[in-house]
């Protein structure tokens, strides 16, 4: 009964529901997207960090993976300690570097990464053949357009070029064994990987046996932290950032988008509360009359305030449904935006759609379906009942 | 921008040298080493020890081993300059001598860049012609190139908030035209009534649409004054957070002149669309006749 009397009550006024329900439905598309950003960026982080079952990077001091050109030196002597530690099960030191390519009488440069093929976890082979001899590099295809080449053809590569004389360093010749993707790439970044030894090689004397990076498996059932910390007290030359760390650090660079996606994610509830509020209030008012009768005919003020609940949850979980399925459209746009900041490894999403933002966005706004319902409710409630049927009659 | 290299700093007590050479810190080092003016600290070009507190990166070429450790006196702590691009890196920067940054680096007698000051604005382009012309090794730009191959980021940013200004007006629009059906509806007694007094259609649409705008106005004003209010808190907190003089919402006039128009639009719009849909019932059934 209250809910044929609620539907019937949205139905007499189908523009202005339809008005209500689609505020609704954008200011939840907003929410969702918002739940999906301040929660999706750390998600999609995580599992590109766990992606390949890595625990642990280490990075020269003070510094995060990759974010500067300084390097760990001994790699030997640090490879030693870290195997006399019985909790860590694999070890990749990775050297990064700058390439110059000569191809067609031009400079190509990109990036290089010298690994270890059997347990790297930097890239995943696409076609072709591994590193597996120190004379060979694997390609993104981001190089491979640029070099115009093909796996099985040669380049000369260098790993320095002085622009004064014009010369190259560090120059050796390498087949193009594979086609790669890297993991931690961005789409816009020409790299390659070749055999640490073969990168080592070509390096000066001075920067010889150095990483940039180590990136450590843990044995199942070790505590990561531990490993970390045992890192840090043997070996004072690194940063051992762990998953937890990395993600900690990452939302502090980050956290501009998700204190904007919870501001904007409230505006956009508080907006939708609102919507509903007021037309459930002016709904209300225009039907005093109707409701003074209904109370003087015997129905109970709790029937009234079900009734009057039910319109504003109607109209929230209408518009909600609606949301959602806008939701993720919008997301999508927003996502392809925030995907062009340089140096993104393509596998981060801003957005990433996982069901609890969608049952939190449906939550959230239902609850504010029901708080939106409960003032006009109450004030419907409580109208007195002679009074408001002497006003209806003489209007 | 010329410090934008590794300098690892050591703290450990100094004996007083009065040759010691001077550095200037900026706020965020200077709070994380608990260092003040006249402190002596030493410089290593890689990490040592515990203590360290890695900068930024190893120039190509750098031998380790070569450069040896200086110890120099903490002149000055400064504030750092509002450059977006470093805003959320958390990088701690000194300022040197470029000799003393050179010999510690070990990066011998180069520089990342010259930057040139021309005397008048009209001469860059001949100016930049000139030194390209005699470059050997080397090319010079405009800085406002420079910032536009070097603002890519902000640009990102930049795009995705228009992407959410545009989600914003979607739903003001739908709002606000929610709004003038309510208040349009209220009223549908008084506007049969007036159609029945003669008064023509055109009129009560009129009066509707300055009843929008009005209320659009104030309500632009409202939030003009709401979204000043909002642009001093995202600086006070953003600031504070980023340690940056940088100011990250601005409320200009173009804003607010764009935000008024647009809401006056919208308003009238929503205006027309509410009254025209009462102006064409016929005023009996309006009174429920």
């Amino acid at each position: 009964m209250r809910l044929v009397l609620a539907r019937a009550s949205l139905i007499r006024h189908r523009a202005r529901t339809l008005l209500a329900v689609l505020g609704v439905a954008v200011a939840a598309a907003m929410l969702l997207d918002m739940v999906m950003l301040a929660t999706g960026m750390r998600e999609s982080f995580r599992q590109l960090l766990l992606s390949r079952g890595f625990d642990i990077r280490l990075a020269p001091k003070g510094t995060l993976p990759f974010d500067t050109d300084a390097t760990i030196p001994n790699v030997g002597a640090i490879t030693s300690v870290l195997r006399s530690n019985p909790d860590i099960r694999e070890i990749s030191p990775v050297l990064g570097s700058s390439i110059h390519i000569q191809a067609a009488g031009r400079d190509v440069s990109g990036s290089v990464l010298g690994i270890d093929p059997t347990v790297q976890g930097d890239y995943e082979l696409l076609s072709g053949a591994d590193v597996t001899q120190p004379g060979v590099m694997v390609a993104n295809d981001h190089l491979l357009s640029l070099l115009h080449a093909h796996i099985g053809d040669t380049a000369n590569v260098a790993i320095g070029y002085d622009p004064q004389t014009r010369s190259y360093s560090g120059q050796r010749k390498l087949e193009i064994s594979g086609r790669v993707r890297f993991i931690y790439g961005a789409a816009e970044q020409a790299s390659a990987a070749v055999r640490r030894e073969t990168l080592d090689a070509m390096e000066s004397d001075a920067r010889r046996d150095r990483a940039s990076l180590f990136m450590i498996r843990v044995r199942p059932g070790a505590d990561p932290d531990r490993v970390r910390d045992w890192i840090e007290t043997y070996i004072p030359t690194v940063s051992a950032i762990s998953i937890a760390t990395a993600i900690a650090q990452v939302d502090q660079r980050l956290s501009y988008f998700r204190q904007l996606a919870v501001i904007l994610g409230a505006v956009s509830l508080f907006v939708g509360f609102l919507l509903v509020t007021t037309l459930i209030t002016v709904s209300v008012n225009e039907r005093a009359g109707e409701i003074a009768v209904m109370r003087a005919i015997g129905i109970t003020r709790e029937h009234i305030v079900q009734q009057i609940v039910a319109e504003g949850v109607a109209i929230s979980v209408i518009g909600a449904l609606l949301g959602l399925a806008l939701g993720l459209v919008t997301a999508r746009y927003l996502n392809a935006i925030l995907s062009a900041f340089p140096g993104l490894p393509t596998a981060i999403d801003f957005f990433l759609f996982q069901p609890q933002a969608a049952w939190s966005a449906l939550g959230l706004l239902t609850i504010s379906g029901i708080g939106a319902g409960i003032y006009p409710a109450w004030r419907a409630a409580s109208l007195p009942i002679s009074e408001t049927l002497r006003r209806e009659a003489i209007a | 921008m010329l410090i934008a290299f590794i300098v690892a700093l050591l703290l450990f007590p100094q004996t007083p040298q009065s040759s010691s050479r001077t550095i200037a810190i900026d706020e965020s080092l200077a709070a994380a080493a608990k260092l003040k003016v006249g402190d002596r600290v030493t410089l290593l070009a890689r990490p040592g020890g515990e203590d360290f507190a890695v900068m930024t990166a190893t120039p190509a070429g750098y031998s380790p081993g070569v450069a040896p450790a200086e110890t120099v006196i903490v002149g000055a702590v400064v504030r750092r300059g509002a450059d977006p691009s470093e805003v959320a890196r958390g990088d701690f920067l000194i300022r040197m001598h470029l000799d003393q940054l050179q010999q510690i680096s070990g990066y011998g007698d180069r520089v990342d860049r010259f930057a040139v000051a021309a005397k008048r604005s009209a001469a860059v382009t001949g100016l930049l012609k000139q030194i390209n012309d005699v470059a050997f090794g080397f090319r010079g730009y405009r800085s406002k190139d420079i910032a536009v191959e070097t603002s890519r980021t902000f640009q990102v940013v930049s795009r995705f908030h228009r992407a959410i200004g545009l989600i914003t007006i979607v739903a003001s629009s739908i709002f606000l035209l929610c709004i003038m059906v309510l208040k349009v509806e209220e009223r549908k007694r008084d506007i049969a009534a007036l159609r029945l007094m003669g008064i023509s259609r055109w009129s009560i649409v009129k009066s509707i649409i300055i009843e929008a705008a009005v209320v659009a106005i104030l309500g632009s004003g409202l939030g003009v004054a709401l979204g000043f209010l909002v642009s001093l808190v995202v600086n006070w907190h953003y600031q504070a957070v980023y340690h940056t003089p940088l100011e990250f919402s601005i409320v200009t006039p173009e804003v607010i002149g764009v935000s008024v128009a647009l809401s006056l639009v919208l308003g009238a719009l929503a205006g027309i669309l509410a009254s025209l849909r009462l102006v064409r019932t016929p005023p009996l059934v309006l009174l429920g006749r």
